[in-house]
């Protein structure tokens, strides 16, 4: 770990940048027709902001979380004592629910009568164009990992106010390009999904991984596209199929192994969703094209790949926006979890030797949703495990949630600041391999551990899965064991 | 948005990362001029082998490879890459080769 000074601080600050206004060109249409940001005149965000947190507030049942957390908020900062962004910085701007306080003034000023009266009577002027300022760039600072909705005595939920903070702001027209192009491609774009993967290549790479697998584990296995009524319907975040092969395989390997019903869809192939990090209207977006994608092959099972935002935003938001549905959402964790306990799965004990710790994205683990199951799929086949402190429901994030990883000139701020707990984490468990199955988490992860020089290696679950795995009749795992780092070809 | 501007008189627009905007005014001067802002000086055999075998993927998908395939086809470990592209191969060796910025998780 490299030491935190004043000079690490201002490097990690020194390259943030605002979140942009967005282009309104090829734009999917935005609700409430509220204009975009640069389109409105000087003066005019703050009356543009009330119209749409108004119109949000007519269409939406957000009001009635208003109503109870700006009554309750006591603002005692019990919050910060879980905040990883505060426990590093010490900045009262980052505690949980001062910027909380943030969006509750507003509506307190605003939206209730009391609220009006008074400030008609102390000569509070209200909403702001520097507040407005202000509240973008604070939203956009939190990783929204909810750990200190544990620690709030009132039952507040800081992550949920940030969430409705960035959707007023994306509907006037300010929200992170990275996440705004993505999504737009997703939605409007030719390959419709937010890393621009034609199907042609998707299709080469499957083809690419089936070859892997059969010189690898020396069983051949095809990835059943589009296979009409089967049980599962996986979607993985798209962009795995660029960067994390083996996660892939771990998990083809381990579906084939189990015998269990499952196919790609070829029309629609991307979970990540990046609706839940800045506007509930894409959210809601994104999951009407998964819907149709189930639809059309009449799958029973949504299966998501390793990534926790996907996982949450399918499981918690179809009963909200695509209620007749009525289909379950599952993580690929918990199928491999139950394939185990089956007696499904088979693994060689004598692969992976190395001294192992796990992460749990905030996204599947804050619920109480997956944190035993894939502790269980550890135990079944590596020896040296070390559980991280605290870790399960009370993790710490990555530091890389709530869309913060995917915007790039963020990296600084991720690394140095939000991570930093993390990175300390993992170096406290004297762990050589770090498991995170989480797609965002992995990249955040990688760059966290790059950053601050925190000699460990990192993978997701099924990346181990894979290469312990017992496929063929001859019983042995792995025909050509290889690391990814000093990995060359077979015939080189 | 912006212009790149380097010696040899070669200008183009590039986005606020530095990715060339039209993958079609791609060269190999430009690469050369594209790298050094990758921090790579020279370009050598295996610079031109990943780039050349981006370019030509890129050219049949419309997107780069996976990285696994990448490391495969040209036989240089995930390591080398990033011995060669500090940046690695999605920011820095896809930028040379004149591919747009990748999106998403990526």
């Amino acid at each position: 770990m490299i030491s935190f000074t004043e000079e690490t601080r201002q490097k990690a600050f020194s390259t943030q940048r605002k979140p942009e206004t967005v282009e309104s060109q090829g734009l999917p249409h935005v609700r409430f027709h509220v204009e975009e940001a640069h389109l409105i005149p000087a003066g005019e965000r703050p009356k543009k902001f009330l119209e749409a947190f108004a119109a949000i507030l007519k269409h939406t049942n957000y009001r009635f979380m208003l109503d109870q957390y700006s009554r309750v908020s006591a603002k005692c900062a019990r919050c910060s004592a879980n905040c990883q962004i505060y426990e590093t910085t010490h900045a009262p701007e980052d505690v949980p629910c001062f910027r909380s306080e943030m969006l509750l003034s507003i509506y307190r000023r605003h939206f209730t009568v009391g609220g009006a009266v008074k400030g008609r009577l102390t000569g509070d002027v209200g909403l702001t164009e520097e507040k407005i300022d202000e509240l973008a760039d604070s939203v956009y600072n939190c990783t929204a990992c909810r750990r200190c909705t544990l620690e709030c005595p009132m039952g507040i939920d800081h992550g949920l106010i940030t969430h409705l903070a960035r959707w007023i702001l994306a509907e006037i027209g300010i929200a992170p390009r990275a996440l705004v192009v993505s999504t737009r491609e997703q939605l409007v774009g030719a390959t419709g999904n937010t890393s621009a993967i034609p199907l042609p290549a998707l299709q080469d790479t499957i083809e690419f991984l089936e070859e892997e697998i059969a010189d690898y584990k020396g069983v051949e296995i095809k990835v059943p596209m589009d296979v009409e009524g089967a049980e599962y319907m996986f979607i993985a975040p798209v962009s795995d199929w660029m960067m994390e092969a083996e996660t892939l395989m771990g998990c083809i390997c381990a579906l084939h192994a189990g015998g269990v019903s499952w196919t790609v869809g070829t029309q629609y192939y991307d979970a990540i969703n990046y609706g839940l990090f800045y506007s509930d209207h894409h959210l809601e977006q994104v999951l009407h094209k998964v819907e149709a994608e189930v639809k059309r092959l009449g799958v029973k099972k949504i299966l998501i790949g390793e990534c926790g935002h996907a996982s949450r935003s399918a499981k918690f938001f179809y009963n909200v926006f695509a209620e007749q549905l009525n289909i379950p959402v599952i993580n690929i964790l918990e199928v491999t979890h139950d394939l185990l306990k089956q007696g499904k799965l088979k693994f060689d004990t004598e692969i992976i030797k190395e001294k192992v710790t796990y992460h749990d994205p905030c996204n599947i683990a804050r619920p109480g949703w997956v944190i035993e199951q894939p502790r269980e799929i550890i135990k079944a086949f590596i020896k040296n495990y070390e559980e991280m402190t605290p870790s399960g429901r009370d993790n710490l994030c990555c530091g890389g949630g709530g869309g913060t990883v995917s915007i790039d000139e963020l990296r600084p701020y991720r690394t140095l600041i939000t991570g930093r707990r993390k990175a300390e984490q993992i170096e406290k468990t004297g762990a050589e391999i770090v498991i995170a199955p989480c797609a965002n988490c992995k990249k955040q992860v990688r760059e966290l551990l790059e950053d601050n020089e925190v000699p460990v290696e990192l993978v997701g679950l099924h990346d181990l899965i894979y290469k312990a795995i017992i496929l063929s009749d001859d019983g042995i795992a792995w025909h050509d064991p290889m690391g990814d780092d000093d990995w060359t070809p077979p015939d080189a | 948005m912006g212009v790149f501007e380097a010696e040899g008189g070669i200008k183009v627009e590039v986005d606020e990362d530095g990715f060339i905007q039209d993958p079609d005014v791609w060269n190999e001067d430009l690469a050369k001029a594209l790298a050094k802002t990758e921090g790579v000086e020279d370009m050598d055999e295996e610079h031109w082998k990943l780039v050349n075998y981006l370019r030509n993927y890129y050219q049949q998908f419309g997107i780069a490879p996976m990285v696994r395939k990448l490391c495969k086809e040209t036989g240089i470990p995930l390591k080398r890459v990033y011995e060669l592209f500090p940046s690695g191969p999605a920011k820095g060796a896809c930028k040379v080769a004149g591919l747009p910025k990748p999106t998403g998780c990526v």
